[in-house]
């Protein structure tokens, strides 16, 4: 296993929990997945990021990516539960301000 | 001379790992901390998976690149050695993270990330090959000595032979946990097992600064002392609730608090 994703349909919010390692060979499969959920119709996303031991560039930019998207339709991506080390990457790229960050995923459900 | 490790991988995605499981490896070898192995795998992945997307243009014909990596007593040297078109990524305008999301370029980053995370970058073309040099620092091995750089940063007072105040601040994680820990360390050895730590002006704290406070925490408590907590901001209270350990330490609002609870000595 490489990178695991799990959705769960919420009341008001899809949740992703991610698990492994996102780089260049994988970001689009999580880019789709949450991709699939806005197709729905569901554009409130919360992005667990707690199982996430490393992540490149190419998972920022899905990242992104989904944010314009549902950006314009009024939902968000949220992101939950960075390791110190993703949260570091996050604030090098300037993610920080754009994405808002929650250190728990209750709270980054709890804040739809 | 120093050791220098080899590794070729096929010009393919997929075996990026491999080149990031080697790096890893060799820079942990080297004595880079946790942090520093991270930024060297990160900056080797965004080279060889911009090698591979743009250099060689997803074509597979069977090209290798090769990556070395060099200890040096000071500097961790990776170098990054593929037979693409000459490309000197560095003469690449970095795009801007202060940009709002609406401007947001979507490429670019890789390059970006190279050059924040490592110390030095440098590129040539030689013998019809792109030369990348990436550079870490190895920071001096942090000594436990006493008065070391480490202890101002997180000053203690003490408050009589057997109770000390210890005030750490910023960011309680990887990288300064062990200053924590020298700190606590430094009043338990001089026989003050009462320890007080305020955590008035700290922001955040990892698995690792939990683990040094569990730590102390138990050799107090060894040592008939204790490690009482106080000033937590609502998102420590939070981890400390997630983790269990409100349980574990006494808590107090703030400093005077926990210390007007200091029971009597005897």
């Amino acid at each position: 296993m490489v990178m695991e994703i799990s959705t769960s349909d919420m009341k008001r919010v899809q949740l992703f929990e991610v698990i492994g390692r996102v780089d260049s060979t994988n970001a689009a499969e999580l880019g789709s997945a949450m991709d699939k959920s806005v197709d729905d119709g569901k554009t409130n996303l919360v992005l667990d990021l707690g199982g996430v031991e490393y992540m490149s560039s190419a998972g920022l930019r899905e990242m992104v990516r989904v944010l314009k998207r549902v950006k314009r339709t009024g939902g968000d991506l949220r992101i939950a539960n960075p390791s110190e080390r993703v949260r570091e990457v996050l604030e090098l790229a300037g993610l920080d301000s754009i994405f808002e960050i929650y250190p728990t995923q209750v709270e980054a459900v709890g804040s739809f | 001379m120093s050791e220098v490790s080899r590794l070729a991988i096929p010009a393919r995605l997929e075996e990026v790992r491999h080149a990031c499981d080697f790096v890893v490896e060799a820079a942990e070898q080297a004595g880079l901390d946790e942090r520093a192995v991270y930024h060297c795998q990160m900056a080797v992945d965004e080279a060889l998976t911009n090698i591979i997307e743009h250099g060689f243009a997803y074509h597979d014909d069977g090209s290798e690149i090769e990556i070395a990596c060099q200890a040096e007593p000071d500097r961790f040297v990776v170098t990054i050695a593929d037979t693409s078109p000459a490309f000197n990524p560095l003469l690449h305008e970095a795009p801007d993270p202060s940009e709002p999301l609406d401007s947001r370029e979507p490429g670019g980053w890789g390059i970006y990330f190279i050059r924040k995370l490592m110390d030095d970058v440098s590129y040539e073309r030689a013998n019809d090959r792109n030369l990348l040099t990436l550079v870490k620092r190895i920071a001096a091995r942090r000594s436990a000595a006493p008065g070391s750089a480490g202890d101002a940063r997180f000053p203690a007072r003490a408050l009589d032979a057997t109770a000390a105040v210890i005030s750490p601040s910023g960011r309680l994680d990887s990288s300064t946990s062990l200053s924590l820990e020298q700190a606590l360390e430094a009043q338990l050895a001089s026989g003050r097992t009462w320890l007080y730590v305020d955590m008035t002006a700290v922001e955040y704290i990892a698995s690792s600064g939990l683990k040094v406070l569990v730590a102390a925490w138990r050799r107090a408590r060894e040592r008939g002392g204790d490690v009482v907590l106080s000033g937590l901001q609502p998102r420590l209270v939070e981890i400390f609730e997630m983790v269990g350990f409100d349980l574990l330490f006494q808590v107090f609002p703030d400093l005077d608090s926990a210390l007007a609870a200091r029971p009597a000595r005897r």
